[in-house]
């Protein structure tokens, strides 16, 4: 049996955030477009927002293996990883899962800010609604509804593509639990800088702060 | 003195009369334009609304709770929530010009009855839950109006 080199990839930081936007994902979407759940699906929304706000962060400050420096490539490189994309090991997301993320980032991003520029034209304003013109208002709104569709997609194919690695053999859900992945000692991999999660969640708290302060 | 009065009366009798033979006619076909009944749709659901939303305030804890304006507001929408619906019919039918009235109104016109007619029996039990002045009476009537806004919006009202 070959020995395994075991690294530290994901800090607890970026775990937490994962399952925690499941959480409010499924909650978001059970809440929505049920006007009992209305208030909320408003304040799951806040919290949404501030979970992204800090991952992006935390995306320039947090540990190397959850930098966009450090796992965003050429589109190039997305063409050779999918011309063979089992062959290699990486510390972090490959170039494919890489433009996930971001296209992931956005959606969850975009629908976030479009809710609260939204009105159901029952009783519910979303707080910045009065900022922009009624027109505005109702292609927001228009946008926030049908964007789902696209998330849950997104979705899809990220479950998809979990599926797949598993076949292969690779494990991605583990070390989304753990935080830790073994490579063959043969790898070539280097241990990416990791910093404490801790740090991630005081940004997260201060980005709480002031979004329910302001939004809530 | 006494024939003016008499005349005065006549005057009046007579102009009510002219007034109640020409009302029934205007009435029935109170919109001679689309574009007017289209407005007057839309002017209707603003005031909704604008009640709605200032009850809503209340209920869900934006404002104060005053059992007097809650009622007023409720009763202000009781006579609204009769209004609108008039002018979906005579020049109002098949308007969908500058209005988020979706063409299924008048493919499904029952439906979009039925669904008016709830919308109105519900406004009138939170009349009777405002009496109260009892925010646990008041919220759920609050919520089922609510409901009955959003289950003839889906379908008959564009995004």
């Amino acid at each position: 049996m070959m020995n395994t080199l075991t690294i530290k990839l994901w800090d607890g930081f970026i775990r937490s955030f994962h399952w925690l936007l499941v959480v409010v994902l499924a909650g978001l979407w059970y809440t929505g477009g049920d006007i009992d759940y209305i208030d909320l699906h408003h304040q799951l929304g806040l919290v949404m927002l501030a979970l992204l706000l800090t991952r992006i962060m935390w995306g320039f400050v947090g540990s190397q293996s959850a930098r966009f420096s450090y796992f965003l490539r050429s589109p190039i490189a997305v063409l050779h990883y999918f011309k063979a994309p089992f062959k290699r090991e990486y510390v972090t997301h490959n170039p494919a899962g890489a433009y996930m993320v971001v296209i992931m980032l956005v959606l969850l991003l975009s629908q976030a800010i479009s809710g609260l520029f939204t009105d159901d034209a029952i009783f519910f304003r979303g707080p910045l609604a009065h900022l922009v013109s009624n027109d505005m208002v109702r292609s927001l709104t228009r946008y926030h509804k049908q964007a789902f569709d696209y998330i849950l997609l997104a979705i899809a194919l990220h479950l998809v593509a979990i599926f797949v690695y598993t076949l292969m053999k690779k494990r991605l859900v583990g070390p989304m639990i753990t935080g830790r992945k073994d490579y063959p000692e043969d790898a070539q991999v280097k241990q990416p800088k990791q910093r404490h999660g801790a740090f991630g969640f005081v940004l997260l708290g201060i980005n709480l702060t002031w979004i329910f302060g302001w939004l809530g | 003195m006494r024939l003016l009065t008499t005349f005065s009366a006549l005057a009046v009798s007579i102009g009510i009369a002219a007034l109640a033979a020409t009302s029934n006619p205007v009435q029935a076909s109170a919109f001679t334009q689309a574009e007017d009944a289209v407005k007057y749709r839309q002017g209707a659901f603003q005031l909704i609304r604008e009640n709605f939303g200032y009850m809503s305030g209340m209920v869900r804890g934006e404002i104060d709770f005053d059992g007097e304006q809650f009622k007023q507001r409720s009763q202000a929408l009781y006579h609204l929530s009769n209004i609108p619906f008039d002018a979906f019919s005579g020049a109002g039918e098949n308007a969908t010009d500058n209005s988020d009235a979706l063409p299924a109104i008048w493919q499904n016109r029952s439906d979009f009855n039925a669904k008016a007619e709830a919308f109105q029996q519900a406004v009138k039990e939170l009349v009777e839950a405002a009496d109260s002045e009892n925010m646990r009476t008041i919220r759920p009537a609050f919520m089922a109006t609510a409901r009955t806004c959003q289950q003839c919006h889906e379908g008959y009202r564009a995004d």
